[in-house]
């Protein structure tokens, strides 16, 4: 019998990189289009650069503040890392607290899921009371944050494994926790890694309210301060660094989730099979 | 019925290694109960290769996972070489088969193949179940692809992993519920010669459920129809055709007798299922 296996020609390194850059294009096309209209626009108009910067003087800020705006996304950034690592660990132990102990789950979830119609902006002010100023307040509100797409993505992962492979394992013999241990776990690993995905950009978001609420240095202090001070290219200058620092986290999560679960589907909205 | 071929009259004669005694199956409580399985009455010989076919709802399924311990039935008497399922099941005398193969993405096949053996005895060192599980996947033919991973094999070969990993439990009985169900028909056709020469050298006892005439017909020496309203064994025919069985078998006017007299039963059960 003559089977062959679906073989993938297309997973060599250069065709890969030559199809993302390919991707990218349009993407990049777009960018500029807009940042000439942009540009036009400010010149034409006689826009005030203290309402709208024009992208020139946006990157003149970057250039010129380039020392202060790295040193405010240091802090912004060890602070989303230490929210977002206790984000994935809280979210994924609570996932597994609901799947492996039932009664306390059924107790817990729908407690998570009301915590979450709390606005957590609300909360930022109060956990600058009782945390202070530092890092911890922040840590905080980003957990709070973050935690929530971590846990509902691990637990859809732990639940949805096949009912008929569980069958089989309980056929002969397996204990609740062996299937919990070789099956669910290992099933959910994709899922968490979409989990973690969405907590990272809530993490940077988390950051920058927490920043917001009180703070003596990061990227959300500086725009902050910025814009009390109307140096408004500053602002969005600072801006420009969130991003970077957003995406850059994105990627690394990204690239990780390639090494955790090599086996795992890829999902590559910008080049589609289908 | 005329029974030509030899291997059926042994069959008739020897030892019944399952035997069903008036077996009920009832779900749900109080007023929303209600029977998928009444009055079923089935033997099967050792080492003989049976199908229950039937229209969807009928309960085969149903009667497979009684088979395997997995449904308990609420009347009547289950015996698996003497024992109860949960017994059977135990004594690593069942093998099971999914429609869907049901392999961990994550391992390989050689690992898929040792997985339920790795679970079903823990002194079993790994390189021992491995061992084992790369014997039976050259049992199937697959001792080529064992490092690979089921996204790298193709729908008949990730089938195969399946029946290795419930072979590595080395099961007296192979429960199988439309193994090919999601295959397509020239895969299809290559599994069932693929089973049969495995059943032949493996002499497992096989139940196979299915809902395609001709694969019951190729494949089993008898076949048990099953109807609803209420689900229940219709009639037991014996297929006069001879093993090895092989292309020259859909010639034989006994195979098209044969699945004449199943469509028949089929679409009679299925009529009187219908009426309301």
């Amino acid at each position: 019998m003559s089977e062959a296996a679906p073989r993938d020609a297309r997973d060599t390194m250069g065709a890969r990189l030559r199809t993302r850059a390919a991707s990218a294009l349009p993407a990049a096309g777009l960018a500029v289009l807009v940042l000439v209209l942009w540009e036009a626009a400010i010149r034409l108009f006689h826009v005030s650069p203290f309402i709208v910067p024009a992208p020139s003087a946006i990157a003149v800020a970057l250039v010129d503040k380039f020392p202060l705006l790295m040193a405010a996304a240091a802090v912004t950034a060890q602070e989303v890392v230490f929210g977002f690592v206790l984000s994935a660990l809280v979210g994924a132990a609570l996932a597994l607290l609901i799947v492996r102990f039932r009664l306390f789950g059924r107790a817990l979830y729908p407690l998570i899921v009301l915590f979450q119609t709390v606005p957590k902006v609300a909360l930022a002010p109060i956990f600058i009371l009782w945390f202070g100023f530092n890092l911890a307040p922040k840590i905080v509100l980003i957990v709070v944050i973050a935690f929530f797409p971590v846990t509902l993505d691990m637990l859809a992962g732990l639940e949805s494994v096949e009912p008929s492979l569980i069958a089989l394992m309980r056929s002969v013999g397996a204990s609740e926790h062996d299937v919990l241990v070789r099956v669910q776990i290992p099933h959910a690993l994709p899922h968490l890694m979409s989990g973690l995905k969405i907590a990272i950009t809530f993490s940077v978001i988390g950051a920058i309210i927490g920043e917001f609420a009180g703070a003596s240095a990061g990227l959300g202090y500086m725009i902050e301060f910025a814009s009390t001070q109307l140096e408004t290219a500053l602002v969005f200058a600072a801006l420009v660094v969130v991003s970077v620092v957003g995406v850059g986290f994105f990627y690394a999560i990204e690239a990780t989730e390639r090494l955790i679960v090599p086996w795992a589907p890829k999902f590559d909205p910008l080049n589609r099979r289908d | 019925m005329a029974v030509s071929d030899g291997r059926t009259q042994s069959a008739a004669t020897a030892e019944t290694l399952i035997a069903l005694r008036d077996v009920a199956v009832e779900y749900g409580v109080g007023a929303g109960r209600h029977r998928v399985l009444s009055g079923i009455e089935l033997e099967v010989a050792r080492g003989s290769f049976v199908s229950i076919i039937g229209p969807s709802g009928c309960g085969k399924s149903t009667l497979l996972r009684v088979l395997a311990g997995l449904v308990a039935p609420s009347a009547g008497t289950v015996a698996i070489a003497g024992l109860s399922p949960a017994d059977a099941v135990k004594r690593r005398l069942i093998g099971l088969v999914f429609q869907d193969a049901n392999l961990l993405p994550w391992k390989s096949a050689l690992d898929n193949a040792a997985f339920l053996l790795e679970v079903s005895d823990r002194r079993l060192k790994r390189a021992e179940t491995r061992a084992r599980a790369l014997e039976i996947l050259k049992l199937v033919g697959l001792e080529r692809a064992a490092g690979r991973r089921p996204s790298q094999l193709s729908g008949g070969m990730r089938q195969r992993v399946s029946i290795a990993r419930a072979l590595a439990l080395d099961p007296e009985i192979l429960l199988m519920d439309e193994p090919f169900g999601a295959l397509d028909a020239i895969t299809r056709e290559e599994m069932s010669y693929f089973l049969l020469d495995l059943w032949q050298r493996t002499r497992k006892t096989v139940v196979f459920v299915t809902h395609s005439i001709d694969e019951a017909v190729f494949l089993s020496s008898r076949v048990h129809v099953m109807g609803v309203g209420p689900a229940r064994i219709l009639d037991t025919i014996d297929v006069p055709l001879a093993y090895p069985r092989t292309e020259a078998c859909f010639e034989d006017p006994a195979f098209a007798r044969t699945e004449a007299r199943l469509r028949a039963l089929l679409l009679e059960g299925h009529g009187k299922g219908s009426e309301p």
